[in-house]
């Protein structure tokens, strides 16, 4: 075992080094957590009870069976009644509403009269999301109790196409479900790839890397040493993070657990040699905080954890084929969510055992066993 | 003639237009004791760092027990040990936690490691300490903790970087006794230093000046030098009251080339035409009466200021003890 001398000593110093630095082990283990049940409720799209504002000028039966129909779908929810439509806006922009809805004086004479009955709902545009589902939600609502109304004159027993969805996988259509396992992919990536990226720039400016380099320690025992022990520590955050996942936000785990630890033990295997490789070039623990910081700001975006990579333009698209997150959030959706087995998810982790090799070699070739 | 542990032929190292180590030629037998010499910034830690193998000289080679330090990297380095300046110790870890992995790094089987431990213990007595974390110790118990670290594999060679910077006096002839007992047991060591009286106590001594190694040899042979004993001249030592207004008698008096305070009296050089009386004359002009003069041999520190004199130096802070 030439190839890895003094790898023996670099653990036992290590575990030890590690375990005796309580603010390596809080940063490394507490803000993933804080970090997970703030994305898991902030990236929450799912909009229930959003205020609506209701001018009623016709205030009849059929119009308060309208409001009612919307308030019953749990999008939204009355926040108060108006009497003009200058209040309806003012309400909207002073955002006590996302929605006004106006009831004509003539609503209930038309509808009893079989002529079009109109009915308008204001929208706040300005959250697209919001907005969107808003206007789905009034249309459905309006769409639906038209359609009933003409079966009820045309004497038919069922509407022409009645469509059934069936949602596959997530089917109460929860966004933690889909926000969660991604999450668990970008805060593993901050706490590791920052630790080891420090771990050789520490030893750089105490001045113990010149006495390593002296001693008959190998390069891939020094490398291997120092990703082991944050190897261990972030499987056991990985542990706590689905841990959360699964009893905190009630995701279920569809596909094997097994598949599951070992995706994780791979991928943190190429974040820890992505700081490695950051620490053979960084001069002091500064530049290591820079360069770390640069690589994971795209991953956040170019990964398909917020925004779907199909819709991206080229530019950002190749950016994320090249990074790590990118393949472990595609994997751990597609063996929590989709319980997908290892000839559906073989690409992905195919990459990854790719990125581990060939970044793990790069950095032990480019380390450097002389100082400059 | 005695076995070459260290030699070094025509060894530079350059960085950019910057020269640190320019050509330098010696060599250090088995069981010496090689003080290495010079002002900050002469090239001392340069050349010790080439000589570990850590560093590629530019030219010239390096050679440790017949093994060449750019060839041969990797077998000399069970064999050589080196202390850095800063005594690169683990903080976190206790006393005993840094030898054992200094012992398990050089591939120290449980048996071998557990005696060699007792021992470096033993003899540095850092027994009361061993639970300590190295960040806790105080100056003079780090670096016997670096030194015990820098031994546990036995090197042939130590390499010693400063290791009495910041030291008090006691820890300083305490490293020093050790020292003398491994070079005893045939431990060839090399050791930077800033003090004249560390270097009175080496085997040989080099001293490196501006990138150049301007003498190398025995201490008692360079003090014989011509150039540090010039012809018709002879070395004096006055003791009295009120040096800095005797020595201000003696400076640029005919005939009279170098004074310097020492302590509690001046060394002089003065030429052989120049009677004791004349001196006793020039201090009497300032009140000095009862002065007390003999001859003396001179140190190495004058050894090392005549020889930097002649290579152009003579201002800064070279060449004197700190």
């Amino acid at each position: 075992m030439r190839m890895f001398r003094g790898l023996g000593a670099m653990l036992y110093k290590e575990f030890i080094s590690v375990m005796r630095d309580p603010m390596t082990l809080f940063f490394m283990l507490f803000p993933p957590i804080i970090e997970m049940i703030a994305f898991g409720y902030a990236l929450d799209n799912d909009v229930k009870h959003m205020g609506m504002i209701v001018y009623d000028q016709a205030r009849t039966v059929e119009s308060r069976e309208l409001v009612d129909r919307f308030v019953n779908t749990e999008t939204f929810r009355v926040v108060g009644y108006v009497s003009s439509t200058a209040e309806m806006a003012s309400e909207i922009r002073k955002g006590h509403a996302y929605v006004g809805i106006q009831i004509p004086p003539d609503f209930s004479r038309n509808l009893r009269a079989g002529r079009s009955a109109q009915v308008q709902l204001a929208i706040d545009g300005s959250n697209s999301t919001t907005a969107l589902q808003a206007l789905n939600t009034g249309l459905a609502v309006t769409l639906s109790d038209s359609v009933f109304r003409l079966l009820r004159e045309s004497g038919r027993a069922s509407i022409p196409i009645d469509m059934r969805p069936q949602m596959l996988y997530n089917p109460a259509m929860k966004s933690p479900n889909f926000f969660i396992p991604g999450v668990i992919g970008i805060v593993l990536q901050i706490s590791t790839t920052f630790a080891t990226a420090m771990a050789v720039v520490r030893e750089r400016e105490r001045g113990t890397l010149e006495q390593l380099l002296v001693s008959p320690l190998s390069r891939w025992g020094l490398m291997l040493g120092k990703l082991v022990p944050y190897l261990c520590l972030g499987l056991a955050m990985a542990t706590f993070l689905v841990g959360t996942m699964r009893f905190l936000f009630h995701v279920p785990i569809a596909g094997s657990l097994t598949a599951l630890i070992f995706s994780t033990v791979v991928y943190l295997f190429v974040l820890l040699s992505v700081g490695l490789l950051i620490s053979t070039r960084a001069q002091n623990q500064m530049q290591a905080l820079q360069m770390t910081m640069t690589l994971i700001l795209p991953s956040v975006f170019f990964s398909g954890f917020i925004f779907p990579r199909e819709t991206m333009p080229w530019i950002f698209y190749a950016v994320g084929s090249v990074l790590p997150t990118t393949y472990f959030i595609n994997l751990i959706r597609a063996i929590i969510l989709r319980g997908a087995v290892f000839s559906e998810f073989w690409p992905s982790l195919a990459v990854l055992v790719a990125m581990a090799f060939g970044l793990f070699s790069l950095c032990a070739l480019r380390f450097k066993s002389k100082i400059e | 003639m005695a076995e070459k542990m260290i030699e070094c032929v025509g060894l530079t190292k350059r960085f950019g237009n910057f020269t640190a180590v320019d050509h330098v030629n010696f060599s250090v037998e088995r069981g010496a004791i090689f003080g290495f010499l010079g002002p900050n910034g002469s090239g001392k830690s340069t050349v010790i760092r080439m000589l570990c193998g850590i560093l590629q000289p530019t030219e010239g080679t390096a050679r440790i027990g017949g093994r060449d330090v750019v060839e041969e990297t990797d077998e000399l380095k069970d064999s050589i040990g080196y202390m850095s300046q800063k005594f690169s110790l683990y903080d976190e870890l206790t006393v005993d936690e840094n030898l054992i992995f200094y012992g398990k790094l050089y591939g120290l089987r449980r048996g071998a490691l557990r005696k060699r431990y007792d021992e470096l213990v033993a003899l540095t007595h850092l027994e009361p300490y061993l639970k300590r974390r190295a960040a806790l110790l105080s100056g003079g118990w780090r670096q016997r903790l670096a030194m015990a670290c820098a031994l546990m594999h036995e090197p042939r060679v130590l390499f010693l970087d400063e290791p009495t910077a910041g030291i008090d006096p006691v820890a300083r002839r305490e490293l020093w006794d050790l020292l003398f007992e491994f070079s005893g047991r045939g431990m060839t060591l090399f050791v930077t230093t800033h003090y004249m009286d560390e270097a009175e106590r080496c085997t040989n001594v080099g001293y490196i000046y501006l990138s150049k190694l301007i003498v190398c040899g025995v201490p008692d042979e360079l003090k014989l030098m011509p150039e540090v004993n010039p012809p018709g001249t002879r070395r004096l030592d006055v003791t009295c009251e009120h040096v800095t207004a005797g020595l201000q008698a003696l400076r640029h008096r005919k005939g009279i080339e170098t004074a310097t305070i020492f302590g509690q009296s001046m060394h002089l050089l003065v030429e052989n035409t120049v009677a004791e009386t004349e001196i006793r004359g020039y201090l009497a002009e300032v009140g000095i009466r009862d002065a007390d003069i003999r001859p003396i041999s001179p140190s190495l520190e004058d050894v090392f200021v005549a020889l930097t004199a002649k290579h152009g130096g003579g201002t800064g802070e070279e060449g004197g003890a700190k």
